[in-house]
């Protein structure tokens, strides 16, 4: 049923994050049900689906904010376990994008975006401040360096919020329904972002509800329903062909 | 107050120095001339000048070093409340509802004379004594407002710091504990200041601070009006300081400019 092999890429797909039979459960509630799967480098792969179906449980499982019950997920490699050594090199190289932003508050969108290098890369101040105003720049917010969160608009915090994972200079890119809680109006400006990182070959998984940006810029979209994988399919197939009725539902529902 | 006395257009950041800085050179300067600012009222005071300048620098002092280690207790039962460890949080709670649930003045004397008798050798002179007292005494009222500021940091602060790869620690103290520390100063200001009036109560185990001092001068004179004023207005004085600099640190953590 999977594809890992599906994308349209000339060299030969690496696998990077392994998903291997990953159960978790809320309580009595199964959210994820023996899931596997195979993210290789490079590739942009989009998750749609029902709110509950599982899709961000697996996002968070990647980075151990939600550890799985059994199975193995394992990046590049390394199965992420609870080792705190490990685990913090892991998420350094795994960066996360918030449905709710998360910027730090008390600091300035500088500050958000140094504060990691800072503290684990040790990167001197001055040295970190220039890679920021980079980043800022490429997210289009060079101008608002030293503004606080609060003063900025939600596609705003959003872009900083890209920034900030990509001041870690991560090899995938998680992305937790980040335009969920925007703004209809500033849901292109973040989009805009992101299709300009998957340009840049950036490694991504993007739980989205934005199906426009899956049909264009995914490489493949997984279905998730009641905690599984119920399809995996290039963009283009899975949305000509819809793989089954509870799908063609869904995807009439987005407004696609 | 004091905070509104700076220009415009200065920063946030350059009026509360400003604030904390003239606070403390006030708080400092108030001390220093307290006794020759008294000995120029008539008879009870005048002549007890120094005495009240010594009570008062003692009452600050006490209260200073008391309410540090009310801060660090505080900081370390809140934690130990908010631990994984089951056995840290039972000592914890333990700590505060034993602290909470009996009055000052019981502690304060429970440390003085029945500490010594408890553990042989232990005696502690009243000043220390007053601060063991003291402190363990504020530590516990610290600890529950420094845990609702804990409390009150959003979950998704420490997943994204957790999520950036930083260690438990960074995360502690470059996300969560600032912000708490922002949320809890109003009540730890309130505790302090509270520190500060109930510091009187070392009198009991003959700790010459203010109150003490008041109390001596008016029945070695039978004036309790002009003394017992005294007292009161030298307490007001300095809470007022301290109430200050407080001021000037909240407005310094307050980037979001929400109490302006």
């Amino acid at each position: 049923m999977t594809h890992p092999q599906a994308t349209p890429t000339t060299a030969p797909a690496t696998p990077y994050i392994v998903a291997e039979n990953v159960c978790k459960a809320f309580g009595t509630h199964q959210v994820l049900k023996n899931v596997s799967t195979v993210f290789n480098t490079g590739e942009v792969t989009v998750i749609i689906g029902a709110s509950g179906s599982g899709k961000s449980t697996l996002l968070r499982a990647i980075n151990r904010l939600e550890p799985h019950d059994s199975g193995r997920i394992a990046i590049g490699g390394v199965e992420v376990t609870d080792d705190q050594r490990t685990l913090q090199q892991q998420r350094s190289e795994v960066g996360m994008v918030f449905q709710q932003f998360n910027l730090f508050g008390h600091l300035s969108v500088l500050d958000n975006v140094t504060l990691a290098p800072r503290r684990i890369h040790r990167t001197p101040r001055a040295e970190a401040n220039e890679q920021a105003l980079q980043l800022l720049r490429r997210v289009g917010l060079r101008e608002h360096a030293h503004k606080y969160p609060w003063q900025l608009s939600g596609g705003q915090q959003q872009r900083v919020a890209i920034a900030r994972a990509l001041a870690m200079r991560p090899k995938v890119m998680l992305f937790d329904e980040p335009t969920s809680a925007l703004d209809p109006e500033m849901v292109q400006e973040v989009l805009d972002v992101m299709r300009e990182l998957a340009r840049g070959g950036m490694t991504m998984i993007v739980v989205t509800h934005e199906m426009g940006f899956a049909r264009e810029v995914a490489d493949r979209v997984m279905f998730f329903d009641q905690g599984r994988i119920a399809h995996d399919a290039p963009p283009a197939e899975f949305f000509a062909n819809p793989a089954n009725d509870r799908i063609r539902a869904f995807i009439g529902r987005m407004g696609s | 107050m004091l905070t509104a006395l700076w220009p415009r257009h200065w920063s946030r950041q350059q009026r509360s120095n400003a604030t904390l800085v003239s606070a403390l050179v006030l708080m400092v300067l108030a001390l220093a001339l307290l006794g020759q600012a008294l000995s120029f009222l008539p008879d009870p005071i005048g002549p007890n000048a120094q005495a009240f300048a010594e009570g008062a620098r003692t009452t600050l002092w006490l209260t200073l070093v008391s309410g540090f280690c009310g801060l660090l207790l505080g900081t370390g039962a809140a934690l130990a409340r908010t631990a994984r460890w089951t056995p840290l949080r039972w000592a914890a709670r333990f700590y505060i509802w034993v602290i909470r649930g009996t009055p000052l003045l019981v502690q304060i004397l429970f440390v003085y004379f029945a500490l010594p008798v408890l553990v042989p050798g232990l005696n502690l002179p009243d000043f220390a004594a007053a601060v063991v007292a003291l402190g363990l005494n504020v530590g516990a009222y610290n600890s529950e407002a420094i845990r609702a500021g804990l409390l009150a940091v959003p979950r998704g602060q420490t997943e994204a710091a957790r999520a950036l790869g930083l260690s438990r620690t960074h995360v502690f103290f470059d996300v969560v504990f600032p912000q708490a520390f922002k949320i809890s100063l109003p009540p730890l200001v309130s505790n302090f200041v509270a520190l500060l009036k109930d510091s009187s109560l070392a009198y009991a185990i003959g700790v010459v601070e203010l109150t003490n001092v008041g109390n001596r001068i008016q029945s070695a004179t039978f004036q309790p009006i002009a003394t017992l004023s005294t007292v009161a207005i030298t307490y007001l004085l300095l809470t007022t300081l301290v109430t200050q600099v407080s001021n000037a640190i909240e407005h310094r953590f307050d980037v979001e400019g929400r109490a302006q």
